[in-house]
């Protein structure tokens, strides 16, 4: 079983009913799991396969998607599902045999009412996944703003 | 009768060698300036100015850049992104402005 980041912290029965709430589902190579805009009622932990995240960019005329970010299995992806407004501001797309378990919000809503220390581990790995991922981002936004700066005082 | 004959034919050859220095410099003037007139053409604008608008700017030839195609374009950008990506966990594993301020080898952006 691969090292899953929302569920790090859990000990392995503990991670397996939480993953027991789930339902399994193999995404075939192009095939889309949500789309931008999509109502988010499920997480999605990432088993097998990679699952590539793009936002849509105007190229020449042309409406293409773009690549903002790829997560490998141990990953989660579409954790719009437990924050509001609960839609998916990316589109997610196996680009080769994928598999996923889909954990639904309401399902580890009740799960985390009755098991509140779960509730806290989980919530804690998702807020250091959010976390690192807006580190990411900040610091590539802050690379392509020095590029401007020196393209501009060139 | 000598020294006057002398001192005649000396005031001569001054003369001659002041009017030779003359003529030499005062052509050498006369040939510079067309070249001075010349440069002064290149010098002007191709519009001719007018209050309020700016005179055209000279037009460098740009060297021809090869167009990609979409999709080569869109490969670029992937690698970019990948890249960027790349260099922010680097970042972030041991913070400092060395590793936050890295060149790229992105084609996109070199």
């Amino acid at each position: 079983m691969v090292n899953l980041e929302l569920l790090q912290g859990l000990d392995d029965d503990e991670a397996g009913r939480v993953l027991a709430l789930g339902e399994r589902i193999t995404l075939a190579a192009g095939e889309v799991l949500f789309r931008l805009g999509d109502s988010a009622g499920s997480v999605y932990l990432i088993t097998r396969g990679c699952i590539r995240l793009t936002l849509p960019m105007h190229v020449r005329d042309r409406e293409e998607d773009l690549l903002v970010e790829e997560q490998a299995a141990g990953h989660m992806v579409g954790w719009s599902a437990l924050t509001p407004p609960h839609r998916f501001t990316l589109t997610a797309t196996a680009p080769l045999e994928t598999e996923v378990v889909a954990l639904d919000r309401d399902a580890l809503d009740a799960y985390f009412a009755a098991h509140p220390k779960t509730g806290q581990a989980v919530a804690f790995n998702l807020a250091s996944a959010i976390g690192r991922r807006l580190q990411l981002f900040q610091t590539m936004w802050l690379r392509e703003v020095q590029r401007m700066v020196e393209s501009r005082c060139a | 009768m000598e020294m006057l004959l002398m001192g005649a034919c000396l005031s001569i050859l001054g003369l001659a060698v002041a009017c030779l220095a003359f003529g030499a410099a005062t052509r050498g003037l006369e040939e510079e300036k067309p070249a001075a007139s010349v440069e002064l053409k290149v010098a002007k604008p191709a519009v001719a100015t007018r209050f309020f608008v700016a005179p055209a700017e000279p037009v460098l030839p740009l060297a021809p850049r090869p167009q990609l195609t979409i999709e080569a374009l869109l490969l670029q950008i992937e690698d970019h992104v990948r890249l960027e990506h790349a260099a922010a966990e680097s970042y972030l594993a041991s913070p400092n402005a060395a590793l936050l301020h890295s060149r790229t080898v992105s084609r996109f952006v070199n």
